[in-house]
């Protein structure tokens, strides 16, 4: 563990705890009164724990080493494409030179790309080892901490190292932009085959990634886009190289750019109206979904006016009804007539 | 969005032969110079002119190009050494030059055949097709059915978005209304019911 170049600050002390460990064993058997069998487990209950700590351990080692390799090839990687920058500056002279810095730079790609998916999943299962090893319950508080810590520092430092090869791979789409570029300027011919890889490129190399099992997939993809780019860029570096050409060997390659590029703005132009008019039939369906939502609102209310209008007439009926009976209440009031007189009457038998 | 020019040249061996000799020949020209002024209309008449020779001279046949020059784009068709040339600003779109530069040639083939091959002077009288399709395409989507379907589909689109709008202004108000309307409903009921509560309840008074 102490091979891991880093900059992690830690201190070892697995003497000591080896020491901490004899020393249980010692106060575990002298405890322990009953049958050795039952002591034998004990002891070998320890000692599976430090076999699996030591496991834990030297996993852990190897993945350190692991990404100290990988991040100096990314930086012997990150030398090369700087190198292949700042040729493109001497132009014609080292048009034979530049192809083989290329294959180098593939080739270094596609190593670390597996290192990086190696040590990923080297990594991965050191967690679950950790995991386990938390869950079966032997250890202490310390240990399960110290584990745990261990995985994350790992996991931090692959995480930097995939970020740096990310932003490597991003240089590179530009150095290979620019030359693509240059290359534009004496052959045009070459710019349609040019187009789409660099437009298949960009979005899968500008992928962010910020946990570990999600890199390998760009970047998987990335390398079956950059794999044909590599040998088609060969043909195209020969006119260059032989750049005093006949001029009307360009004009030509320029004409026949300028009819592929009027017929191509016309199947452009097409597929953009068959596109609207896609639009305008997913508008029109939206359209047609939301008025028939709408017309079942349209129907509730509907009801509830109804409702109103029975309510309405009821309560009319009622209010007649009672008109009727308010205004044709002689009979009652000749009832109430007759009642008060019957208690006039026994007021007078009584007072008189 | 403007043509200023449309010419049509005789642009027959003109690559292989003497240069002095082999000049296209202006076969139809039409020109609108009215952007400049009274005393340069000549000599932008002129310019025109030559810019055409030289384009023409320089358009392969059976080829489409098109040259910046200064504010202008001029685009050239050549088919069968008859070669179309349009003078045309930088919003213009491309593909509408080269459709209007073959309807040009179609109209110019149909009109005189193929007598102009014959043709060794440039032609002074102007060809009333030729000035009217000046003044008619002066918009691209008149030329190019391809440029006037998609500006309608985009009208369309955009009153379709509108009323997308009024829909949604239409749904809150049906929600407004249904609340409304319940709330109606349940005033009518408690009116129901007051009603026939003082309708039973003093029979006696």
């Amino acid at each position: 563990m102490n091979s891991r170049a880093g900059q992690t600050s830690y201190r070892d002390r697995t003497h000591e705890f080896v020491k901490a460990v004899e020393n249980c064993k010692k106060s575990f058997s002298s405890t322990l009164n009953g049958p050795s069998s039952s002591t034998a487990p004990n002891l070998e209950g320890p000692k599976s724990a430090a076999s699996i700590q030591s496991e834990f351990s030297r996993r852990a080692s190897q993945i350190g080493l692991g990404i100290h390799q990988t991040s100096q090839k990314l930086a012997k990687l990150a030398k090369c494409n700087r190198e292949v920058f700042g040729s493109e500056l001497l132009v014609a002279k080292r048009t034979s030179v530049f192809d083989d810095p290329a294959i180098e730079i593939q080739e270094l790609t596609s190593v670390i790309k597996k290192d990086i998916t190696a040590l990923n999943s080297v990594v991965v299962d050191l967690q679950l080892l950790c995991n386990l090893q938390n869950e079966s319950g032997n250890m202490s508080r310390d240990t399960t901490n110290h584990s745990t810590t261990v995985v994350n520092n790992l996991k931090n430092r692959l995480m930097s190292t995939t970020k740096e090869f990310k932003e490597v791979l991003t240089m590179r789409t530009e150095n290979l932009k620019v030359h693509e570029s240059r290359r534009q300027l004496f052959s045009s011919s070459a710019s349609k085959e040019a187009a789409n890889p660099f437009l298949r490129q960009q979005p899968l190399v500008s992928k962010g990634s910020n946990e570990s099992p999600a890199p390998p997939a760009p970047w998987e993809n990335d390398s079956t886009s950059s794999s044909p780019l590599f040998p088609r860029r060969k043909p195209i570096g020969d006119p260059s190289s032989t750049q005093p050409l006949i001029p009307q060997q360009q004009q030509q390659q320029q004409m026949v750019a300028i009819q592929d590029s009027y017929m191509q703005s016309r199947a452009e132009a097409l597929q953009s109206v068959e596109s609207t008019i896609h639009e305008l039939s997913n508008i029109f369906t939206q359209l047609a979904t939301m008025v028939s939502q709408q017309g079942e609102l349209a129907i509730r209310i509907d009801e509830n006016m109804d409702d109103t209008l029975a309510n309405v007439e009821g309560a009319q009926g009622q209010l007649l009804k009672y008109l009727n009976s308010i205004s044709s209440n002689r009979w009652l009031m000749i009832k109430i007539f007759f009642v008060l007189m019957v208690f006039l009457m026994i007021f007078l038998f009584f007072v008189a | 969005m403007r043509v200023t020019a449309l010419v049509i040249l005789n642009s027959a061996a003109s690559s292989s032969s003497s240069p002095e000799a082999a000049d296209p020949v202006v076969l139809a020209n039409a020109t609108d110079v009215s952007r400049f002024g009274y005393f340069q209309r000549f000599a932008a008449r002129e310019f025109i002119l030559f810019v055409a020779r030289t384009v023409a001279n320089r358009t392969p046949a059976g080829q489409r190009q098109s040259v910046q020059h200064e504010e202008y784009k001029v685009h050239s068709y050549n088919r069968h050494d008859l070669c179309a040339l349009a003078f045309m600003d930088d919003h213009y779109p491309v593909r509408s030059a080269f459709a209007l530069l073959n309807q040009i040639l179609d109209e110019y083939q149909k009109a005189f055949g193929e007598s102009w091959r014959g043709v060794k002077v440039d032609a002074t009288q102007p060809w009333p097709y030729l000035t009217e399709a000046l003044t008619k395409f002066q918009d691209p989507a008149e030329v190019d059915k391809l440029f006037k379907i998609q500006r309608d589909l985009d009208e369309t689109k955009i009153i379709l978005h509108k009323t997308i709008e009024n829909l949604l202004d239409r749904g809150v108000k049906l929600d407004d209304l249904v609340e409304k309307s319940s709330d109606l409903s349940a005033a009518s009921q408690m009116f129901y019911k007051q009603a026939k509560k003082t309708n039973q309840c003093c029979t006696m008074l």
